[in-house]
């Protein structure tokens, strides 16, 4: 129902549209978030868009060079792999798989990293200091490090390398939260609503939660550009996915052998890595710096 | 934009590209040591190709360390004198007297001084170690010596005598016409018996074969395992004097990377181009590719100890699910022939008009399900992590055929560890089936049969199928009997017919032996019966 | 201060006896008889078994156990490989100066690239020289350094020849091993061709030196940038200006003090990171560091050399990062304990 304006009224953008606003200003951040956009289209509707199924070998069609090349086909438009995979196919489903399995590892890192982090940043003591310190030095070792560490005692495999990375990523989330929640707790909205009663529980969800949203998001974004990196990198030193499968570190690693005959095995699953992180971090950027243009207003 | 930018930030470092053009161009390869640098593909199991019959370890010392009392001339395929200036055969081909040459010098190390020059004694120490078991060497490192037991060649030999210090007879216990081309092959390498007997008083045997002592034109220097392994001229080699100063082998395990080392220059010379990676060196006008038919067979061997691999049947059904020739083309990339027994086209006893198991993926289901073999039946194929000639890409052939099972309801495993670990499980019979062939040593049928399926040769770790059939085992020690070409062939296709039948084993390619090295380097032969020969190359 | 000295250290003896306990804890972790798996001896004659049972006291408490390893580890004693049969101890210690030299050139050489790059994009904050360097240093810490390995090998080795692609050196030289620094090593030695052995030696640093700089030198760029932006609108900064100061001598005075100071640790941090891009670069250029060592351990399980290498890489990063802390509090006692690098 339209609303009868009689004064000319403030608008008054809420904290997040805030925060978009100033997002929008730059121009490279949104590209970074359509290029982003595009490559979750690719997660979501990877079997739709791939032509071919990433794993079948089509045995009379080997090492096709791509289409633009003299003798390439538009049958197969990136060509070929030496066992007869389309690489298009491979490099759709590779995507879906590096960033779907990301994402999973960082939000999975995110609601464990939280909750620790909430728990430690709310109770006070000898038990927390130690903790505290332990955390400290633990989170001075790179999360590919301690992956690797994680991989060489459970083995070599996918799944193993999803468990490293997701127990890698998680102190961050446990040390931001622990210090957010440190710095909001001495601020008087919170001591208000400690005054009206609120237990410890509603204190953190109802009050200091929603507050943490956007510091989540920005972390969440690093902790993607991380994840993206690591489990690439742990496929493509054959410690993470196994090949066949289409993951974009192991096909990496797979057309390395190729790499004389057809330089496109090499230069496109690393493309793909290269700019999924990039928009990744472009879009981090951009959410960081509309953050602190926010804050300064 | 940001391919601009980064640009521009390049174009900002002058101190970067200033380091960059220093390095680049004050390098001058005048400078460098002179020797031969080889990028091989593995780690040898130690030095002494007697205790193992990879073509890793035989590669590493057979032709570099050591000499052997025969050798294989490499462009006739004759057997010629080395160690032994001449021998002669007793009518009855039981005895065989062999003159060895004087003055032969053994190398001189930190680790070893020699006081006297090679004699009868280090033959009779260098044969007993493998033929007694109770010889105090023969259980020193492992204690199996593959290739002798394999061919039964420690039952055939009852005695080694020396009859002076220059002159050594041995007799068997009967006659066997290959019997010279096996002392003549890699493994029959002489040690030395003095080094030996030095060693049994420091109580350190093992190093007999880690740090090794024989009279080839090279001595062993250094060993890091992954990395390289060091040697330098023996001065006093008794062939000439040609050798080049130092001998590396660079250990590259991965192909492509040993091409691209090639392509550099940080090799002159490479072990097993890929086939994909033929043409890639072809076009390079500074690299040369040499080409052989190479003695060898790659095939798909099933586990028959374990059910329903014991179960022929089960077996022809497998062996009809794959189509060899597309494997052919996408694994050897054309560089092999296919294989319809065990044996190459160039041997003498190969069987012309042999007819192949063709792909029939429809009657292989139908067959599976007549033996119990339901949809969805998992099993395991075993890749072999390192190249060979006869199987470039194992894991590549292994994703073929795992297609291939998938067609037929089977689902495949891939398995593949560290090549010593691999082989060390293999024998242990822990698999399914496994992809993996054998280069022969001589140019003798019965170094195909008798290593890759008789029953000795299942506890000396070659026969990979651990199949074991009386009735084969009968055919081809029959077969050594006749010195008559003619008759052997027939008895050996009655093997053939037999293999067919049972199927222990899908013999898939024989491939051409490739070599590829630097223009520069003269001299470097491909050796179809063994291991590469670095003694005769010189480096413009 | 001492109080400082005293509690880092107490943290640091803290976290090297969780690292052994993790590392003792792994022998019986992984598959296989845990003394086998300490020890990395295949142990078939039972009188052999028995004697090491009796070394590693495994017929006792696993705390007396426990207390036994430690010695044997002080003692350097850290069992053998499965698969080279050569003293874990000495194997680590032949490859970790590999790492530690490539990843300190690479530290220093993108300090110095970075940090002036950081400051020239600082002072001309949201100009075009900015943006381009953000833009360069956004492209730089996004590209993967394993493909940014790969593209420098296809380039520089393979299509202009410049630079080898793999090792320290040729191996026609043969270096002796004394500190494991290679250029050191050639220095001290009494090699015939020493001159020609160096060029070779930084012909063969090039390629992995620079493909973890330039990763790190994107993240130094935008550490230093951002300190700089902070730093100028101080009112300590607008004072120096009103005092009448010429702008060089306002950034030499103030911005660099003032900027460097709390980010010096920030940046020292990154080593940790730039130590693990070393371990990846060492395996695709053949580099014989920890990092190509422990990968390759991991391939062929080698339980003994994973334990003993995990243990001495775990080691060194926290042993580089307590004492980086330290170091921090030391130079500026107001800093907050444990910041955090935000790039």
């Amino acid at each position: 129902m339209p609303r009868f304006s009689l004064y000319q009224e403030e608008y008054h953008p809420s904290p997040l549209q805030h925060t978009w606003l100033a997002f929008r200003q730059s121009h490279v951040a949104v590209i970074g978030l359509w290029i982003l956009g595009f490559f979750a289209t690719l997660v979501v509707f990877a079997p739709l868009i791939a032509p071919f199924d990433p794993v079948q070998q089509h045995t009379d069609t080997l090492l096709i060079p791509p289409a633009w090349e003299p003798n390439g086909s538009i049958e197969h438009l990136f060509g070929t792999d030496s066992v007869g995979r389309d690489v298009l196919s491979r490099l759709v489903y590779g995507c879906r798989m590096t960033l779907g399995i990301s994402l999973i590892l960082v939000l999975l890192a995110m609601l464990v990293g939280v909750a620790i982090g909430a728990l430690a940043g709310m109770t006070r003591g000898v038990r927390s200091s130690v903790l505290n310190h332990l955390l400290d030095s633990l989170l001075a070792i790179p999360t590919l490090l301690i992956a690797i560490i994680i991989v060489a005692i459970l083995g070599v495999g996918l799944v193993n390398s999803m468990w490293a990375i997701s127990l890698a990523l998680i102190p961050q989330f446990v040390h931001n939260t622990r210090d957010f929640v440190r710095n909001e707790m001495k601020k008087d909205y919170v001591t208000a609503a400690r005054l009206d009663g609120a237990n410890k529980v509603h204190l953190f969800f109802i009050t200091i939660l929603p507050n943490m949203v956007e510091m989540l998001v920005v972390q969440g974004t690093m902790a993607l550009s991380i994840a993206i990196l690591d489990i690439s990198a742990l496929g493509f030193l054959g410690l993470g996915a196994q090949a066949p499968s289409p993951e974009l570190g192991t096909m990496l690693s797979e057309g390395l052998k190729i790499a004389y005959m057809s330089p496109s095995s090499i230069a496109l699953p690393g493309s793909a890595i290269f700019v999924m992180v990039l928009s990744v971090n472009l879009v981090g950027d951009g959410l960081r710096s509309a953050l602190r243009n926010r804050m300064r207003q | 934009m940001t391919f601009s930018a980064s640009g521009n930030r390049c174009g900002g470092l002058p101190g970067l590209a200033l380091l960059l053009l220093l390095a680049g161009c004050m390098g001058n390869p005048d400078d460098l040591p002179d020797g031969v640098v080889y990028c091989s593909e593995g780690n040898p199991n130690g030095f002494n190709p007697q205790l193992d019959a990879s073509g890793t370890t035989s590669d590493a010392s057979s032709h570099q360390i050591y000499d052997r009392l025969m050798d294989f001339d490499p462009q006739s395929g004759r057997v010629v004198p080395a160690l032994a200036s001449s021998w002669l055969v007793s009518e009855d081909g039981l005895t065989y007297t062999f003159q060895l040459r004087k003055g032969v010098a053994f190398h001189q190390t930190p680790y070893f001084t020699p006081t006297r020059s090679f004699n009868a004694d280090d033959v009779l120490f260098s044969i007993n170690r493998w033929r007694q078991a109770d010889h105090p060497y023969h259980n020193v490192s492992g204690g199996t010596y593959p290739y002798f037991t394999s061919l039964g060649l420690n039952n055939i030999i009852t005695d080694v005598r020396r009859v002076n210090g220059y002159r050594v007879e041995l007799t068997l216990s009967r006659p066997d016409s290959s019997f010279l081309a096996n002392l003549a092959t890699d493994f029959s390498v002489i040690l030395s018996a003095e080094y030996a007997n030095q060693l049994a008083q420091q109580g350190e045997k093992s190093r007999l074969d880690t740090f090794p002592i024989g009279t080839g034109p090279f001595k062993f220097v250094d060993y890091k395992k992954d990395r390289f392994i060091r040697y330098a001229k023996h001065p006093e080699y008794w062939r000439h004097d040609r050798a080049p100063q130092n001998l590396i082998y660079d250990i590259t395990t991965s192909s492509s990377l040993r091409v691209a080392k090639l392509m550099t220059g940080e090799c002159d010379a490479m072990a097993l181009p890929a086939h994909s990676e033929l043409p890639t060196i072809e076009q390079r006008e500074y690299l040369v590719l040499d080409e052989k038919p190479g003695l060898n067979v790659g095939f798909w061997a099933f586990n028959t100890a374990r059910p329903p691999f014991d179960n022929p049947k089960v077996r022809q059904a497998l062996a009809l699910a794959i189509d060899k020739n597309t494997l052919l083309e996408a694994v050897y990339f054309g560089s092999a022939v296919n294989a319809k027994s065990l044996l190459p086209p160039s041997s003498w006893a190969y069987q012309e008009g042999l007819t192949d198991t063709s792909y029939n993926p429809v009657l292989a289901r139908r067959l599976l399900e007549e033996n119990g073999i339901e949809p969805g039946f998992s099993m395991n194929i075993w890749a072999m992590p390192v190249e060979r000639a006869y199987n470039p890409n194992a894991r590549k052939m292994a994703e073929l055929i795992q297609g291939y099972l998938r067609q037929v309801g089977i689902e495949a495993n891939i398995v593949s560890y560290e090549w010593s670990t691999f082989r060390q499980r293999l024998k242990q019979g822990l698999h399914d089936s496994v992809l993996i062939g054998w280069s022969a040593d001589n140019g003798d049928p019965d170094n195909f049969y008798r290593p890759l399926l008789s029953c000795n040769a299942i506890n000396s770790g070659t026969n990979r199928a651990m199949w074991c059939s009386q009735q084969y085992d009968a055919l081809i020690n029959d077969a050594l009997q006749h010195t008559d070409p003619d008759q052997r062939r027939a008895i050996y296709w009655q093997a053939n017919a037999l293999l067919k039948q049972e199927m222990p084993l899908v013999p898939l390619a024989h491939a051409f032996r490739y070599q590829a090295y630097h223009r520069s380097l003269q001299g470097l032969v491909i050796n179809p019966f063994g291991a590469i020969r670095f003694g005769e190359v010189e480096k413009d | 201060m001492f109080r400082f000295v005293l509690r880092h250290f107490n943290l640091y003896v803290l976290t090297l006896l969780v690292l052994c306990i993790f590392s003792f804890w792994l022998a019986y972790l992984f598959p296989g008889d845990p003394l086998v798996n300490l020890t990395g001896l295949t142990l078939n004659d039972p009188a052999d078994y028995q004697a090491m049972a009796q070394k590693y006291h495994m017929d006792s408490g696993i705390l007396v156990q426990f207390w036994h390893y430690l010695v044997l580890l002080w003692d350097g004693d850290w069992g053998f490989s499965f698969s080279s049969g050569l003293p874990l101890y000495q194997e680590i210690f032949d490859s970790l100066p590999a790492t530690v030299e490539l990843s300190t050139y690479a530290l220093l050489l993108s300090l110095l690239i970075g940090i002036p790059l950081g400051f020239l994009a600082g002072l001309r904050h949201h100009r075009t020289t900015d943006n381009a360097l953000l833009a360069a240093s956004v492209v730089g810490y996004s590209t993967p350094v394993f493909w940014l390995a790969l593209l420098m090998i296809l380039l520089f080795s393979l299509q202009l020849g410049w630079f080898p692609l793999s090792g320290r050196i040729s191996l026609l030289f043969d270096v002796p091993h004394d500190t494991g620094f290679i250029l050191v090593d050639i220095w001290l030695s009494d090699m015939p061709n020493k001159g020609a052995a160096m060029i070779n030696a930084v012909q063969h640093m090039v390629m992995p030196v620079l493909s973890i700089t330039i990763v790190t030198t994107a993240i130094v760029l935008r550490l230093t940038r951002r300190a700089v932006v902070e730093v100028m609108p101080k009112e300590y900064v607008q004072a120096a200006y009103a005092r009448g100061l010429s702008k060089h001598q306002v950034i030499l005075r103030h911005v660099v003090r003032n900027a460097m100071l709390p980010i010096l640790p920030l940046l020292a941090m990154q080593s940790t990171i730039l130590l693990t891009n070393a371990m990846i670069v060492e395996v695709i250029y053949s580099w014989p560091g920890i990092g190509n060592w422990l990968i390759q351990a991991i391939y062929q399980r080698d339980y003994p050399a994973i334990r003993a290498g995990m243990l001495a890489v775990s080691t060194l990063v926290v042993s580089l990062t307590i004492f980086i802390d330290l170091l921090a509090r030391i130079i500026d006692p107001t800093r907050e304990r444990g910041a955090r690098a935000k790039i």
